[in-house]
């Protein structure tokens, strides 16, 4: 182009550039003005009059601007690629051409939305085995599913159906949409954008499900805190989770979640996040509820199946909380291939007594958006409004963890009421006592229970079918779910045959890519083969039942050999004198564990280590199970799912 | 083979015209070659090619077909390869006048010239053919238009033969009468309105001629030439921890498959200007399926 010579050679000067490049340009045929029509009309003053705006050749330029023409040529190429950015044909691969083209509607790439760093981070950790992805998808176990495609499906096709009930609450699937719609509107104008992390606390009222189906539907990520939740759970869960937004009560009983939240952001513990909406009376610095859902609903970012949906965090019993991010692929279509397991339909009425923080009171709902079913709330259980719930609102599919159960049983809450409406009770949490399921079946003309397992990392993993007998809930989580293989593996990780005890490890299109940021805990949480270890022990029977018997942690060491308390828990909870109990190792310098009862014992009520020694040792109990030491409690630490947190026991002891 | 003196000027323009038209050619016509010399700058003027030029033939060839005009342009974007009809037919139009005639010709290259970079023809095709009188300058970007054909492709034969001049078009079809409406009504014509990047304006007086056309050629190259996006590339991936990654991502990808298969995408303008023109689209014999229905219309001369 210069005939090989160099800018040396050729004088060229970054001053040089810089003096010229402006008029060089301007004067080149990369700017053209042309007045009337010279050249056709012959009109050849008037060209050569025009010829700068026409556009000039190196040579004129050189000589109008006082530079050699290869200067000329160097200083306009460059300026060409100062000037001339790259990928503009994407104007049309956007819009479209022709007549389909507006320029005012065209947003240019650098200011295109971009998923912020949070939203990044969180969306690198859903990273599945590839063959695993294949093999869902191929199968047709990961679909299309998301939130947003059900509640549009179901608010087209039958938008006159309940999909909301409860107290003075009567929301069609239509009204559902609209509400969610305004919301989204509202968080999305708001700066939150989709894949970033919106915190909920909120009890089981119609502001969770908005919230739920609001945050979710653009492709912004919902992330919750469980009630009992306080100010350090707070901290530390919704720093981990970058939360931009907190929805959460004004008050609640004894604590006001959103004067907490905006403590913490104001004491920069929560950089990331931005906004705090309050449900309830206002609060100076937070956004009301209700404002956001009377947003002008507005045109919104559509999310796929392969986005994060929920980041949940588990129970963390027994170290701090682990971030479990899914998708639509592994939740939804769990749910969705559970949906003939259980036999839900668009005629059935949910009922849910267990937390929708929660991803077992979660399921229910999952269940429900996808058959198009209807959705009866219960903010607060009591084992009377439970009950009184189910014979106003007359359920179909009833949802409750075994503590609440036995707390119905223990009031008498459900003798004598009109269950007739329920045809599945569905519970989850913990290992189930075959008497609380028998129970409780005898108490359902119309139906029966259904025992699920599941995880914060899994959701629904097996579960007892809708036309199965009591007797297989009795003793069994029932088999797998689709989708979920699922195996008992002993100490040495090999797998066990049916009916030996060892950890349930399983894997499948619902299981969870891996912890949020937390390298150490996935290097300890998968086998080399994907599965994933539960840290549940449970055994598996001939057709495949799983029978869950307690937890890999909970085992007591007593001088090498191992066993499992629960057995001995169960025997103790009959005891006359006590009304629950937890066995967890205690330290031990010689044996290296032993076993510790705490107890709660019922009212007025004594009992010596002695004579629950005795007690055991007349039910067959042997000798090397029996607690070496018993401590009184007045109430035991439960999860919100009511399981003991046996961890928070055995730290008491340096564990 | 006759000698020069014997060879009669208009008998040879027309067997000329003759051979272009029976290989594809729409429109013929032979620049005055002393207004070329003038008007072209120094160094892309026909004898700065050819010193014993005596003539400079110029011909169009019909644009794109009506699907192709049509179709979202998420298809168009890609295309192009038009062109090198008209070439076909000046190449073989510069051997049919040597073989016919025994006087030296050339098919006018339409590349760049290389001493002046990506962006400099070695001689300016629509000059030759608007002087030609087979094209007038349109309001966008100056891109010719045909009152009859409409919008074309154009080549150029340069020969020692001399012929005789036609005259530029006495009318230009731009601005059509629809869009001195719409110019009237809003400032703008289909072609400035529609324009990705907004690289074309003008002005049209109480006659419905045009008065001013301004065309910021850099923006419409920088739509469709992606000559800088090569080394823009590299140097990002020279930059980068992982160059594989820069130069594999798949926008950049799509610089190699233009570079190695060499779409038109890569190197032509987008033509959406020319979508929505009135005259490239929907002048009398503008399109395949137009001009095959005017000649099912026209008398058959033998009869």
């Amino acid at each position: 182009m210069t005939q090989g010579l160099t800018r040396e050679q050729l004088g060229i000067t970054d001053a040089l550039v810089h003096t010229y490049g402006e008029i060089v340009f301007r004067l080149s045929n990369n700017v053209q003005h042309r007045i009337g029509d010279p050249i056709r009309t012959l009109d050849l003053d008037a060209v050569e009059a025009q010829r700068p705006a026409l556009g000039m050749s190196d040579a004129q330029i050189a000589a109008r601007v006082g530079l050699t023409e290869q200067q000329v040529t160097y200083i306009r190429n460059l300026a060409e690629v100062e000037r001339m950015s790259t990928n503009n044909f994407q104007r049309l691969l956007a819009l479209g051409g022709s007549k389909r083209f507006r320029v005012e509607r065209f947003i240019p790439h650098e200011e295109r939305f971009m998923y912020s760093e949070t939203a990044l981070r969180l969306r690198a950790a859903l990273e599945f085995k590839p063959e695993a992805a294949r093999r869902f998808v191929e199968s047709g176990e990961w679909g299309t599913d998301t939130f947003r495609a059900w509640l549009d499906h179901w608010a087209t096709s039958t938008p006159e159906r309940l999909a909301v009930s409860g107290g003075n609450i009567s929301l069609t699937y239509g009204a559902l949409q609209l509400a969610v719609r305004r919301l989204a509107s509202g968080l999305h104008a708001s700066g939150i954008e989709p894949g970033e992390v919106v915190s909920v606390q909120l009890p089981n009222g119609l502001e969770y499900v908005l919230s739920y189906l609001g945050i979710t539907y653009y492709g912004a990520v919902m992330s919750t805190l469980y009630m009992p939740h306080r100010e350090a759970e707070m901290a530390n869960i919704m720093r981990h989770a970058r939360s931009r937004a907190l929805i959460c009560l004004a008050h609640q009983a004894d604590f006001s979640p959103a004067q907490t939240a905006l403590a913490l952001r104001h004491s920069g513990q929560l950089p990331d996040l931005e906004h705090i909406v309050v449900v309830g009376e206002p609060l100076e610095g937070a956004y009301a509820f209700d404002t956001l859902t009377q947003t002008e609903p507005q045109t919104l970012p559509t999310p796929v199946a392969a986005d994060p949906m929920l980041l949940l965090y588990t129970s963390g019993t027994t170290a701090g909380p682990k971030g479990v991010p899914h998708n639509a692929h592994t939740l939804l279509s769990n749910t969705r291939l559970g949906v003939p397991e259980h036999a839900v339909t668009s005629d059935d009425r949910f009922l849910c007594a267990a937390p929708y923080g929660h991803l077992f009171g979660q399921y229910s709902l999952h269940l429900a958006w996808c058959a198009g079913a209807e959705t009866s709330l219960l903010p607060l259980f009591t084992p009377s409004a439970f009950t009184d719930a189910i014979v106003s609102e007359r359920p179909s599919v009833v949802f409750a963890a075994p503590a609440q159960l036995s707390a119905c049983l223990a009031t008498d809450a459900l003798t004598g009421r009109d269950l007739s409406s329920v045809r599945m009770i569905v519970t989850a949490g913990s290992a189930v006592p075959a008497e609380l399921v028998e129970a409780i079946d005898a108490l359902l003309p119309n139906g029966t229970l259904c025992q699920l397992w599941g995880m914060t990392e899994t959701q629904a993993g097996s579960y007892t079918r809708h036309d199965e007998p009591a007797a297989v809930a009795a003793r069994s989580a029932g088999r797998p779910s689709p989708g979920t293989e699922a195996r008992i593996v002993g100490d040495d990780g090999t797998a066990l045959d049916p009916g030996e005890e060892g950890e349930l490890q399983v894997r499948g299109s619902l299981l969870f890519p891996g912890y949020l940021d937390n390298d150490e805990a996935n290097a300890a949480a998968f086998t080399e083969g994907g599965w994933f270890r539960t840290g549940d022990l449970a055994s598996i029977d001939l057709h495949g039942n799983i029978t869950i018997t307690g937890r890999l942690k909970d085992l007591i060491n007593r001088g090498g050999i191992k066993y499992n308390p629960l057995d001995v828990e169960t025997l103790i909870d009959q005891h006359p004198a006590i009304a629950q109990c937890a066995i967890v190792p205690l330290p031990d310098d010689v044996l290296g564990e032993r076993a510790c009862c705490f107890a709660i014992l019922n009212p007025d009520a004594s009992v010596t280590l002695e004579a629950l020694c005795e007690y055991l040792l007349g039910h067959g109990i042997a000798k090397i199970k029996l607690p070496e030491r018993l401590e009184r409690v007045d109430e035991l630490p439960l999860t919100p799912t009511r399981k003991v947190i046996k961890g928070q026991l055995a730290a008491r002891f340096g564990h | 083979m006759r000698k020069r003196s014997q060879i009669d000027p208009e008998e040879a323009k027309q067997s000329i015209i003759e051979y272009c038209k029976r290989k594809g050619a729409l429109a013929v016509g032979v620049a005055d070659l002393a207004v070329v010399e003038r008007v072209a700058p120094p160094g892309h003027r026909p004898s700065d090619l050819m010193p014993r030029v005596k003539s400079v033939i110029s011909l169009g060839v019909g644009g794109q077909t009506r699907g192709a005009w049509s179709v979202p342009a998420k298809a168009m974007g890609y295309f192009g390869s038009t062109e090198g009809r008209a070439y076909t037919v000046a190449y073989g139009t510069s051997f049919f006048i040597e073989n016919r005639f025994g006087v030296p010709a050339i098919y006018c290259p339409p590349d760049m010239d290389n001493e002046f970079g990506t962006r400099v023809p070695l001689q300016s095709l629509k000059l030759h053919a608007e002087v030609a009188g087979i094209g007038a300058r349109s309001l966008a970007g100056d891109i010719l238009l045909h009152p009859e054909f409409g919008y074309m492709y154009f080549a150029s034969v340069f020969t020692e033969l001399e012929l005789p001049p036609d005259a530029p078009l006495a009318d230009n079809p731009c601005p059509a009468p629809s869009c001195v409406k719409m110019y009237r009504q809003v400032g703008r014509t289909p072609c400035m309105k529609f324009c990705p990047v907004q690289c074309l304006s003008g002005t049209i007086d109480e006659n419905g001629n045009q008065t001013e056309m301004h065309y910021d050629m850099a923006a419409c190259a920088e739509m469709s030439e992606q000559y800088e996006a090569l080394p823009i590339m590299l140097a990002e991936a020279a930059r980068s921890d992982d160059p594989t990654k820069v130069l594999m991502d798949p926008d950049n990808k799509l610089y190699w498959y233009k570079m190695s298969v060499g779409s038109g995408g890569l190197l032509a303008q987008c033509f959406e200007c020319m979508r929505v023109c009135p005259i490239a689209t929907g002048a009398p014999l503008g399109d395949p399926i137009l001009r095959a229905a005017a000649a099912r219309t026209e008398p058959d001369p033998s009869q």
